[in-house]
């Protein structure tokens, strides 16, 4: 389904605007893409498990701003240390969740607010300008002189977690936690873990995508991502990864991102005010969640 | 014998319970202002507790909202979304610097209605369409910014409404006007829970759903009508900021939702519904309001604001859970 959406929408858009499907303007798409699909990959196996992850976007903001400040003095290293912090607070989140016993929306609500909270603090509410871009800049460069280099680590980011997933237990780990979470529990699965997991990845993948952020915009902002939330949710959605849990897949998801990009750079090529996205968005979210809902499970909705 | 006693016995610790648990927040409330008053000479002032007061009155009107969403056992992320529509709604009915317009209260019912259309909405997309609220709710909240950035169409509507604007200016008792709607809307809030049936409906409802519907309860309208009841108050708090702000902003909204949810936790009610009221969330809009005041008295950065809150809610939530801990095995 997300497939067939996706090749309809290129076909609308080169046939309202026939320059779309040139190399140049699929390289600008595949780069706004980019931090998108990191983003929606990580949320995904939250999603996957049953629940959401309200605080990608604040955290990668937050990541930016720290990426920023540290870019000076550890360099290189700046990188993988962001990624790794943001990790960390993913994983505190998911513990949250686990131990406090919690609604994951709640503590990532919750996660959105303190993040941004931290971020204002930690920034000075202004934007971090990255003055020695040269650690950073590899993400600009182009694989075999085409493909942006930020969307084909995008790609790696989601191959390298599909490919983890599928080859270990966690496959099926993931998918009983989503499906029914009292069963695997009393199956023996380690549902906590997976679910810590979980969010110990979708915090890396916020990580990354804030790298990838930074390195395009020379600079790091307290709400540089924060717009990235409702697209991320409705390319998750959009893909058709169930919200209830256990139904769905990275690719998905990916696919989910491509079409939303494209609907985010269709719209004024179509003629339409980009004020008209929010709305999209919303409704969007509102029907992909109604169509992919597991409808057996859910006899109360709350 | 024994059995009666015993049972007597543990309906009496649970109402002790109950009691302990409702006088929590009012105490907290105290404790925490005292000691603000006792670290600032600026915060016991009588000005800043006007201050206080009246700055707690938009969110006390959000937060009347969303303590009948939250009764339920739903949640609702809408607010944001709803009160930029309905600030852009009502500065450009009432006269203003973009259009002849000049339509006075009918422009501001009409802003009200509209809130209660996305409310409407949102139970719609809830029962029909079976989208989980905290979805349908955040999707309905894009949808408002989006109808607020059209209104918008890239020039600040500046407000000239006589009325209007002297809500946030004119002082009755010492309070602003606005304050006045507010306690009006939680004496209105408090009669609805108390003595109407969606009052009723709504705490069962977040008490036990299952048990309403098998004694032949039609759940849905009236879940619909609790959210369009809630999105009327929206509605109303979009109004009064851009009374404040003295313009239409697609901003009005912004961070009402989180404080707002922080506010009705914090006073009592349960997310998981069935607990706590109007009364409670008031308590908790004040609590609120006390804490974020005394912090920037005692020289804390503003921007911990949402911090604070973030940490209040996941602390709130963490120790109304334990309890129950075993009950709800499945945490989602």
């Amino acid at each position: 389904m997300p497939l067939i959406a996706l090749v309809g929408l290129v076909v609308a858009l080169t046939v309202a605007d026939p320059d779309f499907l040139t190399l140049r303007s699929l390289t600008a798409v595949s780069r706004t893409a980019a931090p998108l699909i990191v983003l929606a990959a990580g949320a995904t196996l939250i999603v996957l498990c049953g629940g959401i992850d309200l605080s990608i976007a604040a955290l990668a903001s937050l990541s930016t701003v720290l990426l920023a400040l540290w870019l000076p003095d550890l360099g290189g290293l700046a990188t993988p240390v962001v990624i790794a912090v943001a990790a960390a607070i993913g994983a505190v989140q998911g513990l949250a969740h686990v131990l406090l016993r919690i609604p994951s929306f709640i503590v990532t609500l919750g996660g959105m607010s303190i993040l941004s909270a931290v971020a204002l603090v930690v920034s000075g509410a202004g934007t971090v300008r990255v003055v020695d871009d040269s650690t950073v800049k590899w993400l600009e460069l182009y694989v075999a002189g085409y493909v942006p280099m930020s969307a084909a680590m995008a790609l790696l980011v989601v191959a390298l977690i599909a490919a983890v997933v599928k080859a270990t237990p966690l496959h099926s780990w993931i998918s009983a936690t989503g499906y029914s979470e009292s069963a695997a529990r009393l199956a023996g699965t380690p549902v906590d873990l997976v679910k810590i997991g979980a969010f110990c990845v979708s915090g890396a993948c916020a990580g990354f995508a804030a790298v990838m952020l930074v390195s395009r915009q020379f600079s790091g902002g307290p709400t540089m991502a924060d717009n990235l939330l409702l697209p991320a949710v409705a390319a998750i959605v959009v893909g058709g990864t169930a919200i209830t849990g256990g139904h769905g897949s990275l690719w998905r998801s990916l696919a989910g991102a491509l079409v939303v990009t494209l609907l985010r750079v269709g719209l004024p090529i179509v003629g339409v005010p980009s004020a008209y996205e929010q709305i999209l968005y919303g409704v969007i979210i509102v029907v992909a969640v109604a169509l992919t809902l597991d409808w057996s499970k859910v006899s109360i909705i709350k | 014998m024994t059995v009666t006693t015993g049972v007597a016995a543990s309906r009496r610790i649970i109402r002790r319970g109950a009691a302990f648990r409702d006088a929590g927040p009012p105490v907290a409330l105290v404790v925490i202002f005292l000691i603000f008053a006792a670290l600032s000479p600026q915060f016991r002032s009588i000005a800043n507790v006007q201050n206080i007061v009246d700055a707690a009155a938009v969110l006390a009107v959000v937060t009347c909202g969303i303590t009948f969403v939250l009764m339920m056992g739903s949640i609702d992320l809408s607010s944001a979304g709803v009160m930029g529509a309905s600030a852009l709604t009502v500065s450009l009915l009432v006269a203003n610097n973009r259009n002849d317009n000049d339509f006075g209260l009918a422009g501001i019912a009409a802003a009200i209605v509209l809130g209660c259309a996305f409310g409407f909405l949102s139970g719609l997309a809830l029962v029909l369409l079976k989208v989980p609220s905290f979805m349908a709710t955040l999707g309905v909240s894009a949808i408002g910014l989006g109808v607020a950035t059209l209104m918008f169409a890239g020039v600040q509507p500046n407000i000239s409404d006589a009325m209007l604007k002297s809500w946030a200016i004119d002082r009755f008792l010492g309070l602003s006007y606005l304050t006045w709607i507010a306690a009006a809307c939680i004496l209105a809030g408090w009669l609805i829970q108390r003595y109407t049936r969606l009052g009723r409906y709504a705490f069962a409802i977040g008490g036990a759903e299952e048990v309403l519907t098998l004694s032949g309860v039609r759940v849905k309208p009236y879940k619909v009508a609790v959210f369009t009841v809630a999105g009327a108050f929206y509605g109303l708090a979009g109004v009064m900021v851009t009374s404040q702000l003295g313009a239409g902003l697609v901003q009005a909204g912004n961070g009402y939702d989180f404080s707002a949810i922080t506010a009705a936790v914090v006073g009592g009610t349960l997310l998981t519904g069935g607990r706590g009221g109007i009364l409670h969330s008031t308590v908790g809009v004040l609590l609120v309001m006390v804490l974020t005041n005394g912090l920037v008295q005692i020289g804390v950065s503003p921007y911990w604001q949402g911090g604070v809150e973030g940490l209040i809610v996941v602390a709130a939530v963490a120790a109304a859970v334990i309890p129950q801990r075993r009950r709800n095995q499945v945490v989602k």
